[in-house]
């Protein structure tokens, strides 16, 4: 470490910082909290068992996990594909599979409406046969899907890069398969990265409205989810409902964030 | 023979890493591949483990083909150089994996495990994970896994080089005891001399590929066959001295054949080895009775102390003529050194040479390496081209007396007759069919065939025939694909008794001097070192040239050939006319050309006029790339 930056014990700077982050990060923070703590706890609970309420809760929780086991393993294959084979549009794939990252979620709900919706490209194939995945749950994890996808690319594939290429020679001249290589070698030293890469995929798709409110249709009890409810209803005047579903997703939010700190933190410190 | 390898050859692309190596190891043996970086030595481990695959050839471990097997049936074990252990694994774990995939029980496999650790000197240490280790204990940790499965052979990409030295020391010292412990047969690769000798039972040189030489640490060291190993191995002074009357002449010296040493021919170069150590300095000439070899008067130029020895260098008196392999001679200045190492006790004391001083030098023992001479390869075509490229290529092989191959290239139904024509060809080789005169036919297109063979074959210069054209495909080939230098003939001469060095001023003059030289030396021609100043030139431009010519004067006299240097002005047509004009002035026999390396940013340039230079005469141009 540079002697230079070492920090130094003082009170004003911290301060500062803290009076700027205030209106900007902390206080806003603050506010879902109060809001729903108006009417007090009963109050809160009741609004939360309403049955729109429930149902937006479990659909989003649900998509997530989905959404977080679909894209752990694609995410996964597709971070080994890309580390550890050498093909002509490698860079090109790997520019590709990042894209949704860039991409602004409601163009991302546009362009699935315009492939699987009922005048889609495939969609108008697939209308006939009775099969529309658009303004149904299929839909809405479709677009958490293209949205989510990069997360858990992003998580691994660092870990495989650095994963020296004896490392899987090393299990194979052992007599191990490929596939116990995999499994036993390659697949426990991305602990770390899965696992954050879980956690991050699961904790995008739980706030996901841009694509979301493109492809649901916003129906209640069918296809809404937890972000689009607290819209609907911050539009329909219900404000405490809406601040009792936030400040439930800010809190599953807030319990992922720790989680993950504590990953990274203990990653550094074995890197160390 | 546990392993055998035949023919292997290794590619990246199209350059050869490892080519056509063949090897028996035996039985337990522990079996030490030297070699520098990018010399292809782990490329052979790799393939032997099945990591690489190879181009061709085939591998055999304890007498099953496993060239095509996967890694994992090979029974190999594999220690690399950044250990690998599996760092999630415990040290216990990471012994086991092997046992655990073959389905060994846990009873067994923690008994094995115990054992090996106990072996390795790692004992209680099976519960901690790599990052809990020293880098020398995880290494421990890499031989245990390898050998925990009782592997067939045990392999080691230079295991020890990422250690630190006092590490390395200790584990290479336990590692040859558990190594005769097992008795395993072992593969080690390294780079470190020190290493290899300390290890091996046998020593594999190896350089860009190819094997060079193979034997017991002892016998490299002290009667190593080529000049490769026996510069590579050890320090040591390589002179070239000339056989006269059954006597090896060096200047003015002259020495007997030692008993037991490669016969050589009357009048053909003598390459001798001394090392170091057997080298008397001293202030009088050795005893009379003696069995030291006078060599003559020197003067110490250098002196280093490294506490158990005195190393010197001593500059050679009365040596015109002869030519320094080793230690390598500093171009254009008319010295001679030879390398030598005294113990301290004696340099201690009063007759302590310091640098300055005159000594009296001699030899206390000395090795002659095999006959070498210039290894040929010509490409014999039935056109006016190829026949003049035999006709010329026959001329240099008998003087250079070295090992020539003649090849053709043929299509699929023309190869026996092409084998008929160069059994003829043979039949009548000027000076009668030679023992190192080998003939090859290759088929397919011939560009890529001569190429193939160039490449393969190791050789220091290939002789190919042309039209009236410029350089020709094949030669751009080579040139662009190797460091070999090219001889393009289109019409012969009766004999090679001129030559002309055309030189640039710089790093690719050197090489043409070098070679040219070598070419000139061998063939007892005169040379003329001709440099083109282009108009204009600034007077220091003027000077620089002139300083080149005077080092390669000197180069030249200290390799004994008849030199003489020519500056001139450059003509108004250009640098290729005055060349042209001087080649035909001085009705040379062969006028060599010196190439920049192929990466280099003017190399195109210079391809345009090289053509030019081979389209401006009928005479052989030899094409010497600048060797880094």
């Amino acid at each position: 470490m540079n002697p230079n930056s070492k920090p130094r014990a003082t009170v004003l700077p911290p301060l500062l910082l803290i009076l700027t982050l205030l209106p900007l990060l902390l206080m806003p923070l603050g506010a879902i909290f109060v809001f729903a703590g108006h009417a007090g706890l009963p109050g809160l609970f009741q609004t939360l068992s309403q049955p729109d309420a429930q149902f937006a809760l479990r659909f989003s929780l649900l998509t997530a996990f989905g959404a977080a086991l679909v894209n752990g393993i694609l995410g996964t294959f597709a971070a080994y594909v890309l580390s550890k084979y050498r093909f002509r549009g490698r860079e090109t794939l790997n520019i590709v599979v990042n894209l949704p990252v860039a991409i602004p979620t409601v163009v991302v709900g546009t362009s699935l409406l315009l492939l699987w919706g009922p005048i889609g490209l495939l969609g108008q194939f697939l209308d006939p046969l009775g099969i529309q995945p658009m303004f149904a749950p299929a839909g809405v994890l479709l677009a958490h899907l293209f949205v989510t996808f990069p997360y858990m690319l992003g998580a691994v594939k660092p870990v495989l890069d650095e994963l020296e290429t004896t490392y899987e020679e090393a299990a194979y001249t052992i007599g191990a398969s490929r596939w116990q290589t995999f499994r036993y070698v390659i697949l426990p030293a991305l602990r770390g990265g899965l696992f954050s890469g879980l956690l991050l995929t699961f904790a995008h798709s739980l706030g996901e409205f841009g694509a979301t409110v493109m492809v649901s249709g916003n129906l209640r009890l069918r296809t809404q989810t937890a972000p689009l409810y607290i819209f609907a209803q911050f539009e329909a005047g219900n404000i405490e409902t809406a601040n009792a579903v936030a400040a439930v997703l800010a809190l599953t939010s807030f319990v992922i964030f720790m989680l993950l700190q504590r990953v990274t933190q203990q990653r550094n410190r074995r890197a160390s | 023979m546990s392993i055998i390898l035949s023919d292997l050859t290794a590619r990246y692309g199209t350059n050869v890493v490892v080519n056509r190596v063949s090897l028996e190891i035996n039985d337990g043996e522990l079996f030490v591949l030297l070699g520098g970086s990018g010399s292809g030595k782990s490329t052979i481990l790799r393939m032997i483990a099945g990591l690489t695959p190879p181009a061709s050839g085939r591998i055999e471990i304890n007498g099953r083909d496993v060239t095509h097997l996967p890694p994992q049936a090979r029974g190999t074990g594999f220690v690399f150089q950044n250990y690998s252990v599996f760092r999630h694994m415990t040290v216990t774990e990471n012994v086991e994996f092997g046992l655990r995939i073959r389905g060994v029980g846990r009873a067994a496999r923690h008994q094995r495990s115990t054992e090996l650790l106990d072996l390795v000197g790692l004992g209680g240490l099976g519960d901690r994970f790599p990052d809990q280790l020293s880098g020398g204990q995880q290494q421990r940790v890499a031989v245990a896994r390898a050998l925990a499965y009782e592997p067939e052979v045990l392999l080691l990409d230079e295991p020890f080089s990422a250690l630190d030295v006092k590490i390395r020391a200790e584990l290479r010292q336990s590692f040859k005891e558990i190594q005769r412990e097992l008795d395993v047969t072992t593969i080690l690769v390294t780079h470190d001399q020190e290493e290899a000798f300390e290890l091996a039972d046998r020593i594999g040189v190896i350089e860009r590929g190819f094997l060079m030489e193979v034997n017991t640490p002892q016998a490299l060291y002290h009667q190593p066959r080529t000049e490769f190993a026996a510069t590579f191995v050890g320090g040591g002074n390589v002179l070239v001295g000339r056989m006269e009357q059954g006597q090896i002449k060096l200047g003015a010296v002259s020495l007997p054949l030692p008993p037991g040493a490669p016969p050589h021919e009357e009048d053909t170069p003598v390459r001798l080895l001394f090392r170091p150590e057997t080298v008397y300095v001293g202030a009088a000439p050795p005893a009379e009775g003696s069995d030291i070899h006078t060599l003559g008067e020197a003067r110490v130029c250098d002196e280093i102390f490294s506490g158990s020895q005195q190393r010197l260098r001593l500059e050679m008196h009365g040596f015109e003529g002869v030519r320094s392999l080793w230690p390598p001679p500093p171009y254009g200045r008319r010295v001679f050194y030879i390398e030598a190492i005294q113990t301290s006790d004696r340099a201690v004391a009063l007759t302590r040479p310091a640098p300055g001083d005159h000594v009296w030098v001699g030899l206390r023992r000395y090795h002659v390496l095999e006959p070498s001479g210039l290894k040929l390869l010509i490409a014999y075509a039935e056109t006016p081209g190829g026949q003049a490229a035999a006709a010329f290529g026959a001329l240099l092989a008998r003087a250079a007396s070295g090992p020539t191959t003649l090849l053709a290239v043929a299509e699929a139904e023309q190869v026996a007759a092409a084998r008929e024509t160069l059994e003829e060809l043979r039949r009548r080789w000027p000076g009668g069919p030679s023992p190192r005169l080998t003939t090859r036919v290759r088929q397919g297109a011939i560009a890529a065939e001569v190429l193939a063979e160039a490449q393969e074959g190791d050789y220091e210069l290939v002789v190919l025939g042309r039209g009236r054209d410029g350089l020709g495909s094949v030669a751009q080939q080579i040139l662009k694909r190797t460091e070999t230098p090219v001889l393009l003939v289109q019409e012969t001469r009766p004999q090679i008794a001129r030559v002309l060095i055309c030189t640039a001023v710089g790093e690719p003059g050197k090489t043409d001097v070098r070679f040219g030289g070598r070419v000139a030396r061998r063939t007892r021609a005169a040379v003329t070192v001709f440099h083109v100043v282009r108009p204009g030139a600034a007077p220091w431009e003027r000077a620089r040239a002139e300083q080149h010519m005077a080092a390669a004067q000197a180069v030249l006299d200290t390799l004994g050939v008849a030199a003489e240097t020519k500056i001139t002005g450059q003509r108004p047509e250009g640098r290729v006319a005055d060349i042209a004009a001087e080649a035909e002035a001085g009705d040379y026999d062969l006028i060599v050309i010196g190439a920049p390396a192929w990466q280099h940013p003017a190399r195109s340039r210079w391809t345009d006029f090289a053509s030019q230079i081979v389209r401006s005469t009928s005479r052989p141009v030899l094409i010497a790339p600048m060797v880094p």
